[in-house]
């Protein structure tokens, strides 16, 4: 094995190893990133900077107000809205909230599996696609039961997004070619076979069409159903996560596939010493990592009632990528992740209508696995203690030494 | 990327600046402490009980086309009428729905929802909430509750593919568009038999490139995406097949095109759409010859207005034509002088006649 791969794994692994203090500090830093951008976009608050001297507390006041009502709105528009005439219309955030984390839970674990392995999937994108390509055309195309077309779809979006991640696997384990380097490039042409299939009404387009990229809705058959009635946008695509989160588990922490996983992981040469076929794990791995995204790719093909966009992936497969760092890749991590990036996504559109752009939530997300993948910086804000593992600076100038050394 | 967005970016920073001058003396009467981000103005109007609310297309409000125009209806509500305004931009056709909740969540007296992407978004919106008004720009209505905003955008592009003609010296013109909607494809179809018709007059042939109304083939950028890359590999290649004037529809292409004009340095000029584009956008005037207006910023302020007055809510569709002035062309400014008095007089004719019914502009 060469160096680089070795070096970047002992980065993940201490990024991942990040442990619960650090993660709640980092989600705290990430709010307080977002606070000084919505401050400095205020109106109230520049203009009371121009008398800042003669009368502070109007500068003070205003920050103060922008920050509560912008986070405010983000809670009313994600959890609790206490605006509300009735408690039911008052919980519907929470339930989007679930709806819009079950996705990211479902490819976040995808993701975290390949951290695991000591790889890199970011291609979650152009395996969601491939995912919502076999899922979309059981859902339009076939006519099956009820239960069972749902469940055939499903099938079909897992088998639609492994083989691509498989096949990203095999071309790593048999020529060597870099998995990120694959999974960009496999991105780039999944997106845009997923739009020529869209334009013809032939191969997944509307039946109706005029050459609009646009999939008809899924068969009535094949939806995902609703879990509390048709007030509500909930469906059992967060019940699938949830599995799926348990599923993880197991797969990682209890079976010997995942032992293997964990192992190559660790240390490939070792694993390699132990008769443990790594190129396999690589191929396995990524097959897996794929599968999960695949569900989040039926989620996203059986639960839109308008059908398909070129751009339905929603970007799910590099919010994963934060979803896993944050959660540490491990199942209960992803699911607490999950459920705060889908918080941002449901709170959106009312910081909106605030006045706030929502795209600060997407600078308080990159903030928040920014200070998680940053372990120095947050140690050197809050003067933690070094880890007791060895950091992976010195870790890296050890093996620079040593490989000088030696030859 | 987005003004709105990028403004706070910059406002960070002249909010530093401003620390530097903050010694100036503190207003007289106590401003607002609590003041919120939405806090108005001081509207000219006395503030009133009313909500309007939009949510965009993809792209912004800034996009100096469509979802601008109505965005400035509702500016304008807000700073005659004294009504409050809310909104929401889509970035992508996912984003359409929740935007569209989250104004019923706040609670708005009457939503604009803007453009063909959103007609079935809202259509959904407005059936779960049938206690709640909407307008949709551009889209249908299966609900009473839901006003259909609709402009013939073919009429007034009729007249820009006369003129357009007329103009031409190698006498080919050409259009392409986003996508193949009919909001979209209705500005072509007139702009095609518009340049026919003055082939026909004059006994000239006329080739009008990037689409054919009787086939419904065209070129299509497949988004709205802001001058793209693709936009203007449209427009070389139209400018290459010796097309000299160009009617991009597709919002905001103008940037594109005359990249496109400029580095192939051919005499080329385009139309512009939905705003009087010369006005709105200087830099481009040199290039505009005219545009095709899609007045939705009368249109959008005049139901505001008559429902804020406490006018009753109508389903009834808004058709935008030559006739009621929702649409038309724009003044032709630097190439007034280029245009000659019989095909202005002509231009005039044929709006009359279009508005009197005696000229179809589909055919």
């Amino acid at each position: 094995m060469s160096e680089s791969p070795d070096r970047f794994s002992q980065a993940l692994k201490e990024i991942l190893s990040g442990g619960f203090t650090r993660t709640v500090l980092s989600i705290i830093l990430g709010f307080l990133v977002g606070a000084l951008f919505m401050i400095g976009s205020d109106k109230a608050f520049i203009e009371s900077l121009g008398y800042f001297f003669s009368r502070p507390g109007d500068a003070l006041g205003a920050a103060f107000a922008v920050v509560t009502e912008g986070y405010g709105s983000l809670f009313r528009g994600s959890i609790f809205n206490g605006e509300a005439e009735t408690f039911e219309k008052a919980i519907r955030p929470l339930t989007e909230t679930l709806r819009l984390a079950a996705p990211l839970i479902l490819a976040g674990l995808g993701i975290g599996l390949t951290f695991r392995v000591g790889m890199f999937n970011i291609g979650g994108t152009g395996q969601i696609i491939s995912g919502m390509i076999w899922a979309t055309f059981v859902a339009t195309r076939l006519e099956l039961p009820f239960i069972i077309h749902t469940v055939v779809a499903v099938i079909a979006g897992v088998l639609g997004a492994a083989l691509l991640g498989a096949l990203t696997g095999f071309l790593k384990a048999r020529t060597g070619a870099h998995e990120v380097i694959l999974t960009i490039m496999f991105n780039y042409i999944m997106f845009n076979f997923f739009n020529f299939l869209l334009k013809d009404p032939l191969l997944l387009g509307e039946e109706a069409s005029t050459g609009n990229a646009k999939a008809d809705p899924a068969a009535a058959s094949a939806v995902l159903p609703k879990i509390l009635g048709d007030n509500y946008n909930l469906h059992w695509g967060f019940i699938l996560a949830l599995a799926a989160v348990f599923a993880f588990w197991w797969l990682m922490e209890r079976s010997t596939i995942g032992f293997r996983l964990r192992m190559v992981g660790e240390n490939p040469d070792a694993a390699r010493s132990a008769g443990v076929s790594v190129e396999r794990v690589y191929i396995l791995a990524m097959g897996l990592s794929a599968a999960f995204v695949g569900l989040a790719a039926a989620n996203q093909s059986l639960a839109s009632p308008l059908g398909l966009f070129p751009s339905a992936h929603a970007n799910i497969g590099f919010d994963a990528i934060t979803v896993a760092l944050l959660g540490g890749s491990n199942a209960p991590g992803i699911l607490l992740a999950g459920l705060l990036f889908g918080a941002f996504k449901a709170g959106a559109p009312s910081m909106q209508v605030f006045g706030v752009s929502p795209e600060v939530l997407g600078i308080v997300q990159g903030a928040i696995v920014l200070f998680i993948a940053a372990p120095p910086l947050i140690r050197m804000l809050f003067r933690l203690p070094p880890p007791q593992t060895t950091s992976v600076l010195s870790d890296i100038r050890q093996k620079l030494m040593r490989r000088g050394g030696a030859k | 990327m987005k003004l709105k967005n990028a403004s706070a970016a910059f406002a960070l920073l002249g909010a530093s600046a401003l620390v530097l001058s903050g010694c100036a003396a503190a207003p007289e009467e106590e401003p607002a402490a609590t003041s919120t981000a939405t806090a108005t103005e001081e509207p000219a109007a006395e503030t009133i009980d009313f909500l309007a609310c939009a949510v965009s297309d993809e792209g912004s409000w800034n996009d100096k086309s469509f979802n601008e125009s109505t965005y400035d209806g509702l500016e304008a509500a807000q700073s005659q009428l004294g009504v409050q305004i809310d909104d929401a931009e889509s970035n992508t056709p996912e984003e359409f729905t929740p935007n569209l909740e989250a104004m019923v969540a706040a609670g708005c007296d009457i939503t604009f929802a803007v453009g063909f992407g959103l007609a079935d978004p809202v259509n959904l919106i407005a059936e779960a909430n049938p206690g709640m008004n909407f307008v949709s720009i551009d889209g249908y209505s299966a609900h009473p509750n839901l006003k259909p905003l609709l402009y013939n955008m073919a009429e007034s592009s009729y007249l820009a593919g006369y003129l357009a003609a007329s103009y031409s010296t190698t006498k080919v013109v050409s259009t392409y568009g986003g996508i193949p909607i009919p909001a979209v494809t209705d500005f072509m179809d007139g702009f095609y038999y518009g340049a026919m018709a003055w082939g026909m007059e004059n006994d000239v042939e006329v080739t009008v490139v990037g689409w054919d109304p009787v086939a419904m083939t065209g070129d299509f950028m497949g988004d709205f995406t802001p001058n793209s890359l693709i936009s203007k590999g449209i427009a070389l290649s139209h400018i290459e097949a010796q097309a000299d004037v160009v009617f991009p529809v597709a919002g905001d292409q103008f940037g594109a095109v005359s990249e496109a004009i400029k580095e192939t340095g051919v005499e080329a000029v385009m139309i512009g759409v939905d705003k009087d584009i010369a006005l709105t956008s200087p830099e481009y005037a040199d290039l505009v010859l005219t545009s095709a207006e899609k007045r939705m910023t009368n249109a959008v302020y005049d139901i505001i207005a008559e429902l804020s007055a406490g006018g009753e809510f109508s389903g009834e569709q808004y058709t935008g034509t030559l006739a009621n002035g929702g649409t038309g062309l724009s003044p032709f400014y630097e190439f007034d002088a280029m245009i000659d008095d019989a095909t202005k007089a002509r231009l005039a004719e044929l709006e009359a006649g279009i508005i009197a019914g005696e000229v179809d502009p589909k055919a």
